[in-house]
Formats: C-alpha cells, sequence, structure tokens
C-alpha cells in the first residue's frame, strides 16, 4: 500500500473522516406518529420555555416569573420545566427546539426570535405530538396554539378612558411608541379610531417616546412650551416620564391614560407623587404571560381546556383599583415595569415582587385564570 | 554527508493542511462529547432526528462559512454575508412560487443576486483599493435595507417540495450539497483563479510579479463569496418554510467563527473552505454539548465564549508546534 497520496484524495479521506464521524449517529430515521391528543393524567408533564433575546427586563421578568410559577404549586408537583435562551439567532433557537423535541417534552412555550423563522422546526414538533403555545413574539405557524394581548384595543381603551374624563371635549396629546413596530402601529390606529368618534377633541401634539421614560420625559419637555392647556394625556410610551415633565413645567396633571410604570403608578397613589396626583388608567403587555402560557399548556394537556389561541384581557389598573405594595411599589424604582402581575378580583395571576425581581416562589399556590373559553 | 531524511508523505500532507486536520479532529472530538452527554441525559444515542435536525440547521452556516472563507483566504474579510443572506432569504421568500419552472428559475436568479452583490464588493476592493472592511461594512447595511424593502415584515412562503429538497425534516440529504460544495471548490481551486486566491493572500505584489491577475482573482473571489452566501439564504428560507428579512444579520459574525474553529488563517493565504464547513458543524455541535450539559441558560453565551477560546488557542498551539517541527 502506498503512502503517496494526493491532496484530493486527502481532501476526500477527510471528508470521507468527518462523515464517518457523522455516521456514529445511530440511524434508521423514523417519524413518530403524530400523538393523539389525549390527555395525559397519569404523570408529570415536561414543559419547555424557549426564548430567544434575554438582554431587556421585560424578558428577564418573563423568565423570573416563569421560574418562579415552577416553583410553586400546582406546578411545583405537575410540571418538570427548563428554559432556554437563544438570543435573537434563529438557527440557534431552531437547534434548541429539535433538542427539546429529542427530550420528548410534552410542551414548547415560544417567545420567538423571528415570527417565521422557526416555522420548520415547530411544525416538526406539532408532528410529533408536542403542543407549541407562542407568545410576545408570536409565530405564523398554523398548528400552534397563541397567546396575546390585543394592542389595537390597547390604543381604543387609553383613548375611551381620556374622553370620558373630559367630556369628549378638550386638547390631549399622544406620546407613541417605537415607529414601524407592529405594537406602536395597533396602539395608535386604535387611539385615532376613538378621535375620530369625538369632533370636539383635539389631538395638539402627538410625538414619540421611543417606549423609554428618559425619551418622553426630554421630548414632552421640549414640546411642552408650545402646547396649550392640555386636557388629557394617551400615552403608548414611559408614561412617568410625559407627568415629570409636566410637573417640572410646573403644570397641572390631566387624566392621563397609558403604560404600566411604577413611577406612573405613584402618581395614581392616594398620596401622590413629587407633590401631585393623577387621575389615570395604567397597563401594557405583561412579563407574566409566560405563565398564562404555562398553565395554557398544563391544562390543554390534562384536558381541562380546549386547544385554542388566547386573547388576554389588558390588566388594566385605575385610582379606584390601585394598592400599596399589591400594584404599585413606592420603595422600587419608577423604572419597574408592574406588569409582572395582574390585580383585582378578577386578577388573571399574582405575584410578589420577588418573583418579578429574582424568580424565586412567592407564598401559597399560584392561582392562574384563564380567560373563560 | 548524508541525504536529509525526507519526511514520510502523510506527515507533509498533515502539515500543510494543519487546519483541515486540526477543524476535523475538534469535529470528533465535539461528536463524542455531545454523543456521551446525550446518552447520559437521554439514556439513548442520538438519532436520525437529531442528525436531520443538526444538518438542517447547519446547512445555512455551511455556506456562509465557505463564503467567508474565500475571502479571507485572500487576506480579506466579508461582513456583508449576513446582509446578502438577509437579501437573498427576502427575496426567495418572495419569488419562489409553486411550479418547479419558477423554483428553478428563482433559485438562480436569487444566486446571481448574491453573485451581483459579491462583484460590488469586489470592484470596490480590488479596483477602488478600499479596506476589504470598510466595502463589506457598508454593503452590509446597503443589503440589509434592500432585504426590508424587498419584504417589509417577516412572511412570504417556501413551497414544501422546495423544503424537501434543501431542508428534508426526514433523513439529512442536504449533505449532498456538501459535497457538491467540495467538488465545485476542489474544481475552482485548480484554475488559475482558484491559485491566484491562494496566492494573493500569501503576498500580493509577489503573486502579481509571477503573472497571477490579481484583480480578477480579488473579484472573483467576493462574487464566490455572495454566490455561496445567497446559497446560504436559500437554505436558510428553506429551513424556516418562510422568509424573514432580519434572520440573516447574525451570519456575518457566526460565519466568521465558523472560519476560526476551521483553523483558517485570518491573515489570508491559507486554509480551505471546507475546514470552516467542519467548522459550521463545530459550531452546532457546541449549542448541542450546551444544552444537554444543563448549563443555566443565562450563562450558555459564557460558556459558548470559553468554548471558542479553548478551540481557538488548541489550534493555535498545535499549528504552531506542528510548524516548529517543520523547521526543525
Amino acid at each position: 500500500m502506498s503512502f503517496l497520496l494526493d491532496r484530493r484524495k486527502f481532501l476526500l479521506g477527510a471528508a470521507g473522516a468527518g462523515l464517518a464521524a457523522g455516521g456514529l449517529i445511530s440511524f434508521p430515521f423514523g417519524l413518530a406518529q403524530a400523538a393523539e391528543t389525549k390527555p395525559i393524567t397519569d404523570r408529570k408533564l415536561k414543559i419547555a420555555l424557549s426564548n430567544s433575546f434575554i438582554g431587556n427586563k421585560w424578558r428577564l421578568t418573563m423568565e423570573n416569573l416563569f421560574k418562579s410559577a415552577l416553583q410553586m404549586e400546582p406546578y411545583k408537583s405537575e410540571v418538570e420545566g427548563s428554559w432556554f435562551n437563544s438570543g435573537n439567532d434563529v438557527s440557534k433557537q431552531s437547534q434548541q427546539i429539535a433538542n427539546l423535541i429529542s427530550q420528548g417534552v410534552d410542551a414548547i412555550l415560544v417567545d420567538a426570535a423571528s415570527p417565521t423563522g422557526l416555522n420548520g422546526i415547530l411544525h416538526q414538533a406539532s408532528q410529533r405530538g408536542i403542543l407549541v403555545v407562542s407568545f410576545d413574539n408570536t409565530v405564523t405557524e398554523p398548528t400552534g396554539l397563541k397567546i396575546g394581548m390585543d394592542e389595537f384595543n390597547f390604543g381604543v381603551l387609553w383613548a375611551e378612558f381620556v374622553a370620558k374624563k373630559i367630556n369628549g371635549k378638550g386638547n390631549v396629546i399622544m406620546v407613541t411608541g417605537v415607529a414601524g413596530t407592529y405594537d406602536d402601529d395597533e396602539r395608535n390606529k386604535g387611539g385615532d379610531s376613538v378621535w375620530a368618534k369625538y369632533p370636539d377633541i383635539k389631538v395638539v401634539a402627538r410625538y414619540t417616546g421611543m417606549w423609554d421614560s428618559a425619551v418622553t420625559q426630554t421630548n414632552t419637555a421640549a414640546i411642552l412650551p408650545t402646547l396649550p392647556k392640555i386636557d388629557g394625556i394617551w400615552s403608548g410610551s414611559g408614561t412617568d416620564g410625559v407627568l415629570k415633565a409636566f410637573v417640572e413645567a410646573g403644570r397641572p396633571l390631566p387624566p392621563t391614560a397609558g403604560t404600566g410604570e411604577n413611577g406612573f403608578r405613584k402618581f395614581m397613589t392616594k398620596d401622590g407623587y413629587m407633590g401631585q396626583k393623577v387621575d389615570g388608567l395604567s397597563f401594557d403587555d405583561a412579563p407574566f404571560e409566560s405563565v398564562i402560557a404555562l398553565e395554557l399548556a398544563r391544562a390543554v394537556l390534562r384536558g381541562t381546556y380546549p386547544r385554542g389561541n388566547v386573547v388576554l384581557p389588558a390588566p388594566a389598573v385605575t385610582n379606584d383599583t390601585i394598592e400599596v405594595g399589591v400594584n404599585v411599589f413606592p420603595d422600587q424604582p419608577d423604572s419597574l415595569n408592574c406588569l409582572f402581575t395582574d390585580s383585582g378580583k378578577n386578577a388573571l395571576v399574582q405575584f410578589c415582587i420577588d418573583a418579578a425581581l429574582n424568580g424565586t416562589p412567592c407564598e401559597g399556590k399560584l392561582e392562574v385564570r384563564l380567560p373563560k373559553a | 554527508m548524508p541525504q536529509p531524511k525526507r519526511k514520510a508523505a502523510w506527515i507533509r500532507l498533515v502539515e500543510q493542511n494543519a487546519g483541515l486536520v486540526l477543524s476535523a479532529v475538534l469535529l470528533v472530538i465535539a461528536i463524542v462529547l455531545y454523543c456521551a452527554i446525550y446518552y447520559a441525559a437521554q439514556g439513548r444515542l442520538p438519532g436520525g432526528f437529531e442528525l436531520t435536525t443538526t444538518v438542517n440547521n447547519t446547512m445555512p452556516l455551511v455556506f456562509a462559512g465557505a463564503a467567508q472563507a474565500i475571502v479571507v483566504i485572500t487576506g480579506g474579510i466579508d461582513l456583508s454575508v449576513g446582509g446578502v443572506i438577509d437579501l437573498t432569504n427576502a427575496l426567495a421568500a418572495l419569488y419562489l412560487g409553486d411550479s418547479p419552472l419558477s423554483m428553478v428559475l428563482c433559485t438562480i436568479g436569487v444566486i446571481a443576486v448574491g453573485g451581483a452583490c459579491g462583484l460590488l464588493n469586489g470592484l470596490l476592493v480590488a479596483y477602488g483599493r478600499l479596506q476589504p472592511i470598510l466595502v463589506t461594512l457598508a454593503t452590509l447595511a446597503i443589503f440589509q435595507g434592500l432585504a426590508i424593502r424587498v419584504l417589509p415584515a417577516p412572511g412570504g412562503s417556501v413551497p414544501e417540495a422546495y423544503t424537501a429538497i434543501l431542508a428534508n425534516f426526514e433523513a439529512p440529504y442536504s449533505l449532498v450539497f456538501i459535497v457538491v460544495l467540495l467538488v465545485v471548490w476542489a474544481l475552482v481551486r485548480r484554475t488559475s483563479i482558484g491559485v491566484g486566491i491562494y496566492a494573493i493572500g500569501n503576498d500580493d505584489l509577489a503573486a502579481k510579479s509571477s503573472g497571477v491577475k490579481n484583480l480578477r482573482s480579488r473579484v472573483t473571489a467576493y462574487v464566490l463569496s455572495g454566490m455561496l452566501a445567497a446559497v446560504a439564504g436559500l437554505f436558510l428560507v428553506a429551513n424556516a418554510t418562510s422568509g424573514d428579512p432580519t434572520t440573516g444579520n447574525g451570519y456575518t459574525l457566526r460565519s466568521i467563527v465558523a472560519v476560526v474553529l476551521g483553523g483558517i488563517s485570518l491573515f489570508g493565504g491559507r486554509g480551505t473552505p471546507i475546514s470552516a464547513v467542519i467548522g459550521a458543524f463545530v459550531s452546532t455541535m457546541i449549542v448541542n454539548i450546551l444544552f444537554f450539559a444543563q448549563i443555566d441558560p443565562l450563562y450558555q453565551s459564557f460558556f459558548e465564549g470559553v468554548f471558542l477560546v479553548v478551540a481557538v488557542l488548541l489550534t493555535a498551539i498545535i499549528s504552531r508546534l506542528m510548524r516548529r517541527r517543520a523547521v526543525a
């Protein structure tokens, strides 16, 4: 046998070695039968969360709440949970979901890096009888379930609140979010649809707050001197920043409908904040959607809730329902997103602050109320 | 005086292809480690499904890595790889159609668009005498912008037949395309342009004085890179079954990672795109290993970084040792 290999043979050999190494992985192939959706009642459920980006507070809170829920009953004894982050890397999230399929999980909860990029692998998950529930950044794959909030309706509810408080007459400002995003578009459209019904309401200013309280404060402070008396505020973005700019300009705070920052809610409390009080309506997209997804997966797998998409009601707080330590937290920073918990007697779910900040369990049992199917 | 002893042919071959050998060894280690960890976690070895999804999820990076490698071999770098993938992903999602003819035409068209993107890079770098890193940083933004223009929101659809060919869910048939890539590269490598690509990466001036057509070789390298990136875009869209004009973004950096894991010198003139292919698989294996090792997800990127540094260090140390032996 000659050792006079030429370069070509060497390359082919190397390629062959690579393929042979790949061949170590055992064959044959076989597609598992699409499992019948019989309720699973006799064992713990394996439910995994496949998250994409983790680099902002909303996502961190979302994942913390998921972790917290897994340590509380009924999930503690009923669910074997796991969670993964892939960053905004679709191939990586796709590969992680493939690994979850290998693990034979019962359900995969997805906050996706792309609404379309995971469709291939999620389709394969569904084919293997795995329940897919997407939330927040949902996917377009048709066989999975989706949980969402109605962003158009957010805009409507905010505008209706303001319109009612000012008796359908007066000057309002609209502080919008990040232009070009779906959520911002829908919220603005919802707001505009209501203004169209009130000819006496004038939108005297409309500017972006980039979903950032610092930006809303700067932009509001810049535009305020040019504005007449403002009778109402519609703010889809950093509402606490808007109100602070009003306070600094020495203006009274008109009725305000907007997002869920702790700073905004401090103004809504009985004692007010920075010397002023506001009549407000506060809510936003809620990080506890991960836990709603967990409950939906559990209930569907157990056969106690029908398979179907879920639209969550807006977890709204007004001056009548605001409660220190429950949905506003005076000792926490203004930037805290209070939507880690819902409140009131029809609350979707209620969490303690430690769950949001550290992913630790709260006392007692966790009760998640899915909307009536 | 005694003649210096001639080294055995295989030793010389290993030395000449140090990067390739090292990346292959790295891949074997990664696969063995993955199988071991998988077995420990699951009580069985990975099977057809695992192989298929691993291959399908790696194919875009295989071609993106090869695209990057060709430019790196010329001593350049192509940051626009991600932008070309975005653009071609968007185009394919819109125009693949349903008939075999439209699929073939769209595929050819998309690869041609990739080639045109590469041509723009190549002309600016070769004739404009601009730094590759600056040119491709600018064209990255241009291609990303075009992609958003073509497909403003994620959507479009890929016919099932197309997915079945490029990213078959049943079996890793797409490995065939790697063989095609190997064959095509082996042919290109033998042309004068192919020789030129290595020559200019080693020493531009020396290449020129030995009769290498420098400009033509350089432009061709970028065109090939653009076409390979377009193929990566096709695999990405086929595996996703739908388009997204931003999912290619990450491939600029990931393709460089694949090149580095493939043991290709960023100084140019050495290595082969084939080892970038191997590097791509190593990179997916790292994701798999970390998954089944049950590392806290918050530390995953940290460990990915650590793996990368260790792999690069290993490659550097071993190739330095080999060179020292070669000199001695």
